[in-house]
């Protein structure tokens, strides 16, 4: 999906400025050329510990983002770029994870169900020859994968914020017209940032040459 | 470095909108931090979390419930499919919230079934399932209801959790964006105020830079300059006032000496002429006298057409030495025209006396005199007496040949006396009017053109003015205005 590639590069492009102050972990995935392009295999395990199943049993929606993306080694801008959304939640009726997860391959989602957070940590964690885009652009030149995943995103919670700032009708009920002043709020809440509860992922440097990045 | 008015009353205004705009944000920086510590406060969210979890334990405890029920009334189903049909139709009346029953045959064939008529009770709901396996391989499938409120209230229990989670994780920004807020809408106010005070500055600098430019004008000399005061009663606007007050006080002053210096050149022009011409009067007199004596005593009188044309220039040379005495002793008394003495006076009494006690205006013209309040003023009775005179007999020559009709009033307007005298006459053209005073300047044949300039002078001199204007009725009309006197006072400043 075109929208989603695009907020992927432009996410991974931040991320890629940000990368040197990003916490190190060994890089948990692998990255082979076949049929001249790049396909990336990642375990994110360590990224949904077990313990995060307290968390997403809470009976909230909750959104998980993976960003994936070549960087040169030298910096400069993402060559190319993966991303998937997954909003997830434990339906308390059903006793079940519903999840919903968009990425290139799945532009308009697809909907999964799990009935135990073992299921949904191993869906979560696997991706599985992820297409990176052809590999001849890499050329000779070194590059780092990056690897973002993050949990309730705060993009998310700004948006969903700023929605509850504008609907503010104070002292009218709900009908009265709405605060100029929580408009307001609102619109200036839009440029609010910060890091979520983002993990990170950098593989060594590697040029194709190198053979396969593990 | 110099500021403009404009822009000094431009920096207090900026300066008046941002100190109270600074104190404005920190309080509001407040007010929202203790505001937000209230509204997301941790504890609460924490409870807003835990919302959605409760309902998950009601909806365990419900379908615990269910199968318990369920479970009861597998033991006692008869095996029997009709008898099973009425105990379930039984059941279905007796168990709360049992919606449907269903006995099912291990190859899934319903062998009785029973349902609820009716509505639910409890409103609207939803379908809970709850199964019991019998020993001998059939299954009882109950349906139960469990309330969709439950299942609308878990939705906004949820929304609502989420909401406050993620306020409360972004606390800091969303304090700093409603003062940021609070801080925009408040400098707009202030702009606003801003530019609405500056507008009212600059209608304020735009007439004292007037005022100013019109001083400048004043400095080079133009005494015709005013500036606009409009209507408005603020101290500008009674500067203005006060400018044009005094910039005609000025120009009537400067007039005033100004005519006075003329009729001063002119009195000097008259004593000379009336010198000039009285010198050789006498002569000329006695010479003609004599020489008529010798010629009655000589025998030249015997011839009578001599003796006619003697007696004929005789007539005419004692018409025109009267004629140049009259005016020698007109020139003569403008040239002396005594200093003003001035003295109390009522000016309506003063009029009323100088009526009474001048019969000879009575004689020549039709006078009446109309008084309205009282004008206490200054006043030469003397030289004001040669003034009504000079006035009155203005008007009388003016009806001639016809008797004069004078109306006379005397009323105060505003802090001076005014005295009008009206005739019925042919009145004075507009192009005329502001020459009649003028020295010499006469409409008559026989007229000297001293008389009113005589009259300017000495009201002019009680620090007064004489005008000519043209009354609605025809005619003309003086109007001679006497400043009126303090109580108290002092003699007006003309004197």
């Amino acid at each position: 999906m075109p929208s989603v590639r695009r907020a992927a590069l432009a996410v991974t492009a931040l991320l890629a400025a940000g990368a040197a102050q990003a916490p190190e972990a060994p890089f948990p995935g692998s990255l082979v050329v076949a049929q001249g392009r790049l396909q990336a295999s990642l375990d994110l395990s360590a990224a949904f510990p077990r313990e995060m199943e307290r968390a997403l049993r809470d009976g909230l929606a909750h959104v998980v983002t993976i960003h994936v993306s070549l960087v040169p080694g030298g910096g400069g801008p993402p060559l190319s770029a993966w991303a998937r959304e997954i909003e997830l939640s434990w339906d308390l009726w059903e006793e079940r994870f519903d999840v919903t997860a968009t990425d290139p391959e799945h532009p308009r989602g697809r909907a999964l169900h799990f009935r135990d957070f073992a299921g949904l940590r191993a869906f979560l964690s696997e991706a599985r020859q992820l297409d990176l885009g052809p590999a001849a652009p890499l050329g000779d030149q070194r590059w780092v994968m990056v690897v973002r995943v993050e949990l309730d995103p705060v993009r998310e919670l700004v948006d969903r914020t700023r929605e509850l700032i504008r609907g503010q009708r104070p002292g009218q009920g709900p009908d009265g017209p709405p605060s100029v002043l929580g408009a307001m709020a609102s619109y200036l809440l839009g440029g609010a940032g910060g890091e979520g509860q983002a993990r990170f992922f950098r593989s060594r440097p590697f040029a194709l040459h190198d053979g396969t990045l593990r | 470095m110099r500021f403009s008015f404009r822009l000094q009353i431009a920096a207090a205004l900026v300066v008046a909108a941002v100190v109270p705009l600074a104190a404005a944000l920190w309080l509001a920086s407040r007010l929202a931090e203790e505001n937000l510590a209230l509204g997301l406060n941790p504890r609460l969210i924490e409870e807003l979390q835990e919302t959605p979890a409760l309902y998950g334990d009601l909806f365990r405890a419900r379908k615990e419930l269910y199968a318990e029920q369920a479970r009861t009334l597998a033991a006692e189903l008869p095996g029997d499919p009709e008898r099973a049909g009425r105990y379930l139709e039984a059941a279905v009346r007796r168990v709360p919230r049992l919606r449907r029953a269903s006995f099912i045959a291990p190859d899934g064939a319903v062998l009785a079934e029973a349902e609820a008529e009716g509505p639910n009770p409890e409103g609207e709901w939803r379908a809970a399932q709850a199964r019991a396996v019998l020993p001998s391989g059939e299954v009882l499938q109950c349906v139960f209801a469990i309330e969709a409120r439950f299942f609308a209230d878990l939705a906004e229990a949820r929304e609502l959790a989420q909401s406050y989670l993620g306020a409360g994780r972004l606390r800091r920004d969303i304090q700093k964006s409603y003062v940021a807020a609070f801080g925009a809408l408040v400098a707009l106010f202030a702009a606003a105020a801003a530019g609405a005070g500056l507008l009212l500055a600059r209608r304020t600098t735009r007439r004292i830079a007037d005022l100013m430019g019109a001083v400048r004008e004043l400095a080079r000399g133009n005494l015709a300059v005013q500036v606009e005061a409009g209507s408005g009663r603020d101290e500008v606007a009674g500067l203005a006032r006060a400018f044009n007050a005094m910039v005609r006080e000025v120009r009537e002053g400067r007039d005033r000496i100004v005519y006075l210096e003329k009729i001063s050149g002119w009195q000097e022009v008259a004593r000379r002429l009336a010198h000039e011409i009285k010198n050789p009067l006498t002569p000329i007199q006695l010479a003609f006298q004599q020489l008529e004596t010798r010629f009655r005593a000589s025998p030249a009188a015997a011839d009578p057409e001599l003796g006619r044309l003697v007696s004929e220039a005789s007539l005419v040379v004692r018409e025109e030495i009267a004629t140049l005495e009259r005016l020698v002793g007109e020139f003569s008394a403008f040239a002396r025209l005594p200093d003003v003495r001035p003295e109390p006076a009522e000016l309506g009494a003063f009029v009323e006396e100088f009526l009474r006690s001048s019969p000879q205006v009575a004689g020549a013209a039709d006078v009446d005199l109309r008084r309205e309040g009282d004008c206490p003023v200054f006043l030469d009775r003397t030289l004001m007496r040669q003034v009504l005179g000079n006035l009155l007999r203005n008007a009388e020559e003016a009806a001639r040949p016809a008797r004069a009709r004078v109306h006379l009033a005397v009323r105060p307007a505003g802090a001076q006396a005014l005295l009008t005298v009206a005739d019925q006459g042919p009145g004075i053209p507009p192009e005329l009017r502001a020459r009649v005073f003028d020295p010499y300047f006469t409409t008559r044949r026989d007229g000297t053109g001293l008389g009113l300039a005589i009259v300017r002078k000495i009201v002019l001199q009680h620090g007064g003015d004489v005008e000519a204007r043209q009354p609605a009725g025809g005619g003309a009309l003086l109007a001679v205005t006497l400043p009126l006197a303090p109580p108290g006072g002092p003699p007006p400043r003309g004197s």
